[in-house]
């Protein structure tokens, strides 16, 4: 029993970080229906910036993990501006084609960086010793973890549900015809949507680089994991990526924990997100918590 | 009034039944510098000894022309894109390479009747592509570009974890035989020149045949609206799907090929890194275009080779730890693909299509 509480408890603190990485992915689907395939070089863009401000500028790591937020955040407002502004208005299919692009392009300049090819990891600065409750035990860094994801879900949330910013991105993903009508400028919200993606983008990576060390490999897979997790949310489903997240990271750590070594299998956690995907898509398109859009000509 | 054409000189459009208008050669002219092109083409290894180096980067540009072709029927005339064609490329080698894991590296099969390889690794890509293809029943393009970027994950997992697969390291094929007995070590690249050659050129006629075929117009129609063309009695969805069958049919031959000249299958050919290559070749050359998928490749391996060579210079320079081969190869072929979307959007293809209309209408400028 203690061990199926353990999974649950570790599927938790994986998918809470999914859920993050999956919120910036879906901020940016919905408000400018673009498919970002670069986000997981964005989330090791901003755990690297993270790492380079606390240890190679010896800045406090609370400090650095605000300032990576702020600089990945107009890093990703930049790239909407230079790359994806121009694209405005051409098919949905360049647009995507340019992510992909994207993609290549940060995984080179990475590559040209130290981060490319070694590993690193944070310094500790939270106790060792986990926590122990009953048989289950969780790290510090993970708790942490889940509580700033918890925090920042819980901001962005409030953020669409209140302020006049978050409304009116949600206008725009509803009706650019409409919301351009009453005097919202769709260009500005595209880019903050980039730039909110760029960071909880950074959030994400800073808390996996904390738990996981500092992989360029590991950073970028969240990336790619994050599809699977969007597609069962439902693409433009925000309460959909958490959900779908956490659903994600239990169904990980289970099979990780159940099914490895059975029957000859290994590496199920990598697989099975994927063949969910591919499910999901042949039998529940729009995902659990989609908008199922509905075609009249 | 119809006019007399000279067939050789004509410099207009004088078509007056469509039929005219589809020929594949549009003037005797076209057919003449093609069939002098192809004769280059077939005939230059004989006049200069090329070092297997070169070679070796001319056939890899074949194989990838066969692959684009592939890529571009599915993304540029089809409108579907797929982040997984190094994966269907994989199907095709990995075809090859169970034959060689169940029967031998060396078995009369895959030493004798590799045309015969070639054909089943393409058949077996078909039926693959058009099983990842299945949602295209139900879903438009965004989703399919997701789930064959899953189908590229599923296949690296199924080659890393299963010992069928040797595990993703390399299994080993064996040595082709020709009509003159077992092609010599010298000979291979050569010899896989002029298979691949004629395979490349097959494909060519093929795809530019499909196009002007009531199919291939319904890839066209299908991409360009699919609620029209369902209107006007095609099915979308089974179009999409066949669009990723035929796709996936090229991407196994030349999976197959890709295994018999390297004589031997390892997963690091077939990774995401390499769809996106395909997938720049293709933007590079031209989508929706026959001859991009024989510009964007070339293109794209000689930009390679010019990368390796900075590299190498470069690594003199800076004897750091870091590896400016691995960085500066995704930072190129990511700015090439971003670069040609925002200003040259329809690729190398389009100033072909310039610098012919220039010479057809010479002297006048338009």
């Amino acid at each position: 029993m203690s061990y199926f509480l353990q999974l649950v408890v570790s599927g938790i603190v994986v998918g809470s970080i999914y859920a993050l990485s999956a919120l910036g992915f879906v901020l940016i689907y919905k408000s400018s229906r673009v498919l970002n395939i670069a986000h997981g070089q964005l989330i090791a863009t901003g755990a690297f910036i993270t790492y380079a401000l606390a240890v190679w500028a010896g800045i406090h790591i609370a400090l650095a993990f605000f300032l990576s937020l702020i600089i990945t955040f107009f890093i990703a407002m930049s790239v909407e501006r230079v790359f994806l502004r121009r694209l405005i208005g051409e098919p949905i299919i360049s647009v995507i084609m340019v992510t992909i692009g994207l993609m290549s392009i940060l995984d080179g300049l990475i590559y040209l960086t130290p981060f490319g090819t070694l590993n690193f990891s944070f310094p500790e600065f939270l106790p060792t010793t986990p926590i122990r409750l009953g048989g289950v035990s969780i790290s510090w860094t993970q708790l942490v973890g889940v509580i700033i994801t918890t925090i920042l879900i819980g901001g962005f949330s409030w953020f669409f549900r209140k302020s006049t910013l978050g409304i009116s991105m949600r206008a725009v993903s509803d009706d650019q015809l409409a919301s351009m009508s009453i005097g919202i400028s769709i260009p500005r919200v595209f880019g903050l949507a980039w730039a909110a993606a760029g960071f909880s983008a950074a959030a994400a990576g800073t808390i996996i680089g904390n738990i996981t060390g500092l992989n360029f490999e590991t950073l970028q897979a969240f990336g790619i994991t994050v599809f699977p997790v969007v597609i069962l949310g439902g693409l433009d489903s925000i309460i959909g990526a958490v959900v779908a997240g956490i659903i994600m990271g239990l169904i990980q750590q289970f099979a990780a924990g159940y099914l490895d070594g059975h029957w000859g299998l290994h590496g199920t956690a990598s697989l099975l997100p994927y063949i969910i995907l591919l499910v999901i898509l042949l039998f529940k398109p729009h995902g659990l918590f989609g908008i199922h859009e509905i075609e009249r000509v | 009034m119809i006019m007399a054409v000279n067939r050789w000189l004509a410099t207009g459009n004088y078509f007056t039944t469509y039929k005219q208008e589809q020929r594949i050669f549009q003037t005797n002219l076209d057919r003449t510098v093609f069939i002098a092109f192809l004769m280059v083409v077939f005939t230059w290894p004989l006049f200069f000894d090329v070092s297997s180096k070169y070679m070796l980067v001319v056939d890899n540009i074949l194989i990838a022309i066969i692959a684009v072709i592939g890529l571009n029927l599915l993304t540029g005339f089809a409108g579907l894109i797929s982040i997984g064609h190094a994966a269907f490329v994989g199907v095709g080698a990995y075809t090859l390479a169970s034959f060689s894991r169940v029967l031998g590296d060396s078995h009369v099969l895959i030493t004798h009747a590799w045309p015969l390889m070639l054909l089943i690794s393409g058949g077996v890509g078909a039926v693959i592509g058009a099983f990842v293809g299945l949602p295209a029943l139900r879903l438009k393009h965004l989703y399919l570009a997701i789930a064959t970027l899953s189908f590229q994950m599923i296949f690296l997992w199924i080659i890393n974890f299963s010992t069928f697969f040797n595990q993703g390291q390399t299994i080993f094929i064996g040595r082709a035989y020709w009509l003159t007995g077992q092609v010599a070590r010298d000979d291979h690249y050569l010899f896989w020149y002029y298979v691949m050659l004629v395979i490349v050129v097959m494909c060519g006629f093929g795809v530019r045949n499909l196009i002007r075929t009531r199919y291939g117009r319904c890839l066209v129609a299908v991409r360009d609206n699919d609620r029209a063309a369902d209107a006007m009695g095609m099915h979308p969805g089974l179009t999409k799907v066949y669009a990723f069958a035929l796709a996936g049919f090229f991407a196994g031959v030349a999976g197959a090929l890709h295994a018999y000249l390297f004589r031997g299958v390892g997963f690091e050919s077939f990774t995401l890194g390499h769809s996106i290559t395909y997938l720049a070749m293709a933007i590079v050359g031209g989508l929706g275009t026959l001859v991009g998928s024989f510009f964007g490749p070339t293109a794209i391996y000689m930009l390679d080779l010019k990368v390796e060579n900075v590299a190498e210079y470069a690594g003199t320079i800076f004897s750091e730890t870091m590896n400016l081969a691995t960085g500066l190869r995704p930072l190129t072929f990511g700015l090439i693909i971003v670069l040609f979307l925002m200003f040259e959007p329809r690729g190398i293809a389009n100033w072909w299509r310039i610098s012919r209309s220039y010479f057809k209408l010479w002297p006048f400028r338009f």
